[in-house]
C-alpha cells in the first residue's frame, strides 16, 4: 500500500511561463575530438512535463544531462532553465535542478537519515526546516523504519529510492533522472514510477533518460529520441505512437489454415492483402479497425479460433528502432 | 556563514565516515606507535649520544691489589658503566653470564695481578733484559657481548686500558720513590703524584654538522619525529583513495551539481585528516616519553618549544594533505591513487633522512635530500629535540612545509574547478 506523497504543490512549472529546459543549437564537442558529441541540438521540454530522451549508448544522453547540471560547458548554443542561462547563471540553476544519477550517489557508511541530512545542508537547508526535509523524502521513499540503518546494509531497491529522494531534498523545480530504475526489483520501480506521477502532478518537472522503452512510454508525456548527437524526433508519445500506427493486422490461428482462405477474404472490402505462413495470418487493410467484423466472421465460418490477434498502434520500442539505424540499446 | 555551515557539515560527515571504518582507524593510531616503540628499542645502540644509557659490566677479581682498584674506579667514574663485582665466579660461570645476556662486558682480573706487575716491574727497574725476565706482562681476560657495538666496546676497552695504564704509572713512581729514598736518604722529598694531575685538559670534541654544532640524535629522537612524519604522510593513501571513492560512488558528481564551492568540499575532507595527524603526533611522543623508558628504551627529551613542536607537526601535516588531495584530483583509480602514493611517500622518505638518517648518507645524498618534504620536517623535530631550538628556529622548515601544502592545493583546486 504506497502512502500519499507528501510533496508540496508549491511549483506550478516555471513561475516566468518558459520552458523548462531551452536547448538551442547546443554543440559540444569534447577535447581532442573532431567528432561532436551534441551536434546543433534544438529541444524544448514544456514546464510541467514528464519528459523522456532516449537514445542508444554514445547518443550523447549523459553530456546533455552534464550541461544541463553546469558541469560540462558548451562548446556553442545556449542552454536556458526556467529562463535562466545555465552556464552565466550556475548558481540559480543548480538551486532550480535535482539531479538523480544511475548509480546511488550516496555514502554506504551513512545511514540513509545521514545522508539525507548531508545533502539538505550542502543545499543550504538547516534546522527544522531540513528535519521536516528528511522525513518528507523518508516518507516519499517509503523509508521511515529504514532511516537510521546504514546504507550500506540495504537492498539495492532501497539505494535506489534514497538516490532518488535525495535529488529532491530542496524542492526543485525540475528533477533530473539519469535510468532512474536500471535494476530494480518491481515493488521498488513501481514505487519510483507512482512517485514521479505524483510529484508531476504536484507541478515539478521531470527530464528521464532512459533506455527502457516500456518506462519512457508508461511515464513520459512527450520524449526526443537522440543518436550521433542529433535529435532525430521529438514531441507527444501519443502522437509519435499513431503516426507509426500500423496498417497491418495479425492473427495466430489454432489448426491449419485451409487454403482457399486467402481467397475468401480478398473479398472483404477495404482489405488489400492476406497471406498465411504457418498458423500466422498476416492483413493489409486501409481501415483495420473496419475490417475487423468480416474477418472474425470469415475465421468463424471456417471453425478457426483465433489464439491472438494485434493491430492499430505500434509500441515505442519500433518508434525507437524504427528512428534509430535498428541496432538500438544494444549498442 | 552558509557556507561555513557547508563547511562543518562536510567535516562531520568525514569524521563519521573515518569513524566507522575501524581498520583504519588501526592503521591510523596503533600502527605508527608500534612502529616507533620496535624501531626505537631494536636500533637503540645503532645511534649516536644516548644521555643515561648504561652497559651491565662484570669484573671477576680476587686480586685485592692496585689493578682491582684502579679498573674498580676507573669504570666507577664512568657513568655509562654499571658496574657489578664478583671474587667468587669462575671463568666458565662468567662467560656464562654473557651468554644469558646479563652482561655486556666481563674482565677477569688474575688473583695475583698487583704482585705480578711489581714483579715484573722490579725486573724492568733492575734492567734485566726482556729475554732473561722471569714475570711475563700481566694478561686479564676480556669478555664481551658479540651485540655491543664495535665503538661502545672500543671505548669500555679503552677505559680498561687508561686504568692499567694508570696502574703502571703509579706503580713505577712508588718504585721510583723507593730506589730514590734508597740512594738519597732523608734529603729525599717524595715525587709528585702525577697520576692525580693532569697536563692536559680532558678531550671534550665538538659535534659539527651541517644544521651548526650539537649533538647527534639518539636512536628515539630520530624514530619518533621520523615515523611521525611517515604515518602524516602515508595518511595520503586514505585520504587520497576516499577522495577517488567519492568520485566512483557519484557523491562527487552530485555535491558539484549542488551550490558548494570546492573549498568546502577538499576542506571537509583535509580537517579531519589534519586532527588524525595531530593525534598520532602526540600519541607517538607521548609513548617515546611514558612508555618506551619503561620497555628499557631511551626516554624521548621534547625540548622546551612545545609551540615549534606544534608548528612543525601541523605544517607537516598540512604538507601530506595537500599532496594527498591533489593525487587524489589526478588520480583515475584508487589503485592509481594507492601505488602512486605509497610509492611517491617511501622514495620521499628514503629520501628524506626517515628510514636511513641523513647523518650516514654520504655528501651527494644528504644534498639531494633536501629534495624531500619529510627531511625538512625531520630537521624541524630535530631543532627541537636535538639542537634545543624554538619557533624562529623551526621556522624555516615549517614555512618551506606550508609553500609545499599551498602549492598542492592549489593544484588540486585548479583541478576540481577544471572538472567542473
Amino acid at each position: 500500500m504506497t502512502t500519499p506523497c507528501p510533496y508540496s504543490a508549491r511549483h506550478n512549472g516555471s513561475s516566468t511561463g518558459a520552458p523548462a529546459i531551452e536547448l538551442k543549437q547546443l554543440t559540444k564537442v569534447y577535447p581532442g575530438s573532431s567528432t561532436p558529441v551534441l551536434n546543433a541540438i534544438d529541444l524544448t521540454i514544456p514546464a510541467g512535463t514528464i519528459f523522456g530522451i532516449l537514445g542508444p549508448n554514445g547518443a550523447g544522453k549523459t553530456t546533455i544531462m552534464s550541461t544541463l547540471c553546469g558541469l560540462l560547458k558548451p562548446t556553442s548554443g545556449s542552454v536556458h532553465i526556467c529562463g535562466s542561462n545555465a552556464v552565466t547563471e550556475r548558481a540559480t540553476i543548480k538551486q532550480i535542478l535535482g539531479m538523480v544519477p544511475q548509480e546511488p550517489a550516496i555514502y554506504p557508511t551513512l545511514t540513509a537519515r545521514e545522508n539525507l541530512e548531508y545533502f539538505g545542508r550542502m543545499q543550504g537547508l538547516s534546522g527544522e526546516h531540513l528535519q521536516q526535509r528528511i522525513m518528507a523524502c523518508l516518507e516519499v521513499a517509503e523509508m521511515v523504519g529504514e532511516a537510521d540503518k546504514r546504507v550500506e546494509r540495504l537492498s539495492g531497491g532501497y539505494k535506489r529510492r534514497l538516490n532518488m529522494v535525495i535529488g529532491l531534498i530542496h524542492e526543485p523545480k525540475i528533477l533530473i533522472l539519469d535510468e532512474p530504475t536500471v535494476a530494480i526489483d518491481p515493488h521498488s520501480r513501481s514505487l519510483i514510477h507512482h512517485r514521479l506521477r505524483e510529484l508531476h502532478a504536484a507541478g515539478i518537472s521531470i527530464l528521464i533518460s532512459t533506455h527502457q522503452m516500456d518506462e519512457a512510454e508508461q511515464l513520459c508525456q512527450e520524449i526526443a529520441i537522440l543518436d550521433h548527437g542529433r535529435v532525430l524526433v521529438q514531441g507527444k508519445v501519443s502522437d509519435l505512437l499513431s503516426m507509426q500506427a500500423s496498417e497491418t493486422v495479425q492473427l495466430q490461428i489454432e489448426g491449419v489454415p485451409p487454403a482457399d482462405l486467402t481467397a475468401r477474404l480478398e473479398h472483404i472490402p477495404g482489405l488489400l492483402e492476406a497471406h498465411v505462413a504457418g498458423q500466422c495470418l498476416t492483413v493489409v487493410a486501409e481501415r483495420p479497425d473496419q475490417i475487423m467484423i468480416p474477418l472474425m466472421q470469415a475465421m468463424q465460418d471456417y471453425g478457426l479460433s483465433v489464439r491472438s490477434l494485434s493491430f492499430g498502434t505500434t509500441s515505442l520500442e519500433d518508434v525507437f528502432l524504427s528512428h534509430t539505424d535498428g541496432l538500438g540499446a544494444s549498442r | 556563514m552558509d557556507n561555513l555551515t557547508k563547511f562543518w557539515a562536510s567535516i562531520a560527515k568525514e569524521a563519521r565516515i573515518i569513524g566507522r571504518d575501524h581498520q583504519a582507524l588501526f592503521l591510523f593510531f596503533v600502527m605508527p606507535v608500534l612502529f616507533v616503540l620496535i624501531l626505537s628499542l631494536a636500533l637503540r645502540d645503532a645511534f649516536g649520544d644516548r644521555p643515561g644509557a648504561t652497559f651491565d659490566v662484570l669484573m671477576v677479581s680476587q686480586d685485592p691489589g692496585e689493578v682491582t682498584q684502579s679498573i674498580v674506579e676507573a669504570f666507577r667514574a664512568n657513568s655509562h658503566i654499571l658496574l657489578t663485582q664478583s671474587n667468587t665466579a669462575s671463568e666458565a660461570e662468567a662467560r656464562q653470564s654473557l651468554i644469558d645476556g646479563r652482561y655486556r662486558f666481563v674482565v677477569l682480573v688474575p688473583a695475583d695481578a698487583t704482585a705480578q706487575a711489581e714483579r715484573r716491574l722490579g725486573e724492568i727497574m733492575a734492567k734485566v733484559p726482556p729475554e732473561l725476565r722471569m714475570e711475563k706482562p700481566v694478561e686479564l681476560v676480556v669478555m664481551a657481548d658479540p651485540a655491543l657495538r664495535s665503538d661502545f666496546r672500543k671505548v669500555l676497552e679503552g677505559s680498561l686500558d687508561l686504568a692499567l695504564h694508570g696502574v703502571e704509572m703509579k706503580l713505577g713512581r712508588e718504585q721510583l720513590e723507593q730506589t730514590m729514598r734508597a740512594t738519597q736518604g732523608e734529603q729525599f722529598v717524595a715525587l709528585p703524584n702525577m697520576e692525580k694531575s693532569r697536563l692536559f685538559e680532558p678531550v671534550r670534541g665538538e659535534t659539527v654538522t651541517r644544521k651548526g654544532s650539537g649533538p647527534t640524535p639518539t636512536s628515539v629522537q630520530q624514530n619518533a619525529p621520523a615515523w611521525t612524519l611517515l604515518a602524516m604522510f602515508f595518511l595520503t593513501v586514505p585520504l587520497s583513495v576516499s577522495f577517488i571513492r567519492e568520485r566512483e560512488q557519484g557523491s562527487l558528481f552530485r555535491l558539484q551539481t549542488m551550490t558548494v564551492p570546492p573549498w568546502v568540499v577538499l576542506g571537509g575532507k583535509a580537517v579531519p585528516y589534519f586532527v588524525i595527524n595531530l593525534i598520532q603526533m602526540a600519541s607517538i611522543l607521548a609513548v617515546s616519553v611514558h612508555v618506551l623508558p619503561l620497555l628499557g628504551g631511551d626516554r624521548l627529551e621534547l625540548g622546551n618549544a612545545p609551540l615549534a613542536l606544534l608548528l612543525i607537526g601541523a605544517s607537516a601535516s598540512l604538507a601530506a594533505i595537500g599532496f594527498g588531495i591533489a593525487v587524489a584530483m589526478y588520480a583515475r583509480t584508487t589503485e592509481q591513487a594507492t601505488s602512486f602514493s605509497s610509492a611517491t611517500v617511501m622514495i620521499m622518505a628514503a629520501l628524506g633522512g626517515i628510514l636511513v638518517p641523513k647523518a650516514v648518507m654520504p655528501p651527494l645524498m644528504q644534498d639531494v635530500a633536501i629534495l624531500s618534504p619529510l627531511s625538512w620536517g625531520l630537521d624541524g623535530f630535530l631543532d627541537v629535540f636535538v639542537r634545543g631550538g624554538g619557533v624562529l628556529q623551526v621556522l624555516p622548515e615549517a614555512l618551506s612545509l606550508l609553500a609545499f601544502s599551498a602549492v598542492c592545493h592549489g593544484i588540486a583546486i585548479m583541478r576540481y574547478r577544471s572538472q567542473t
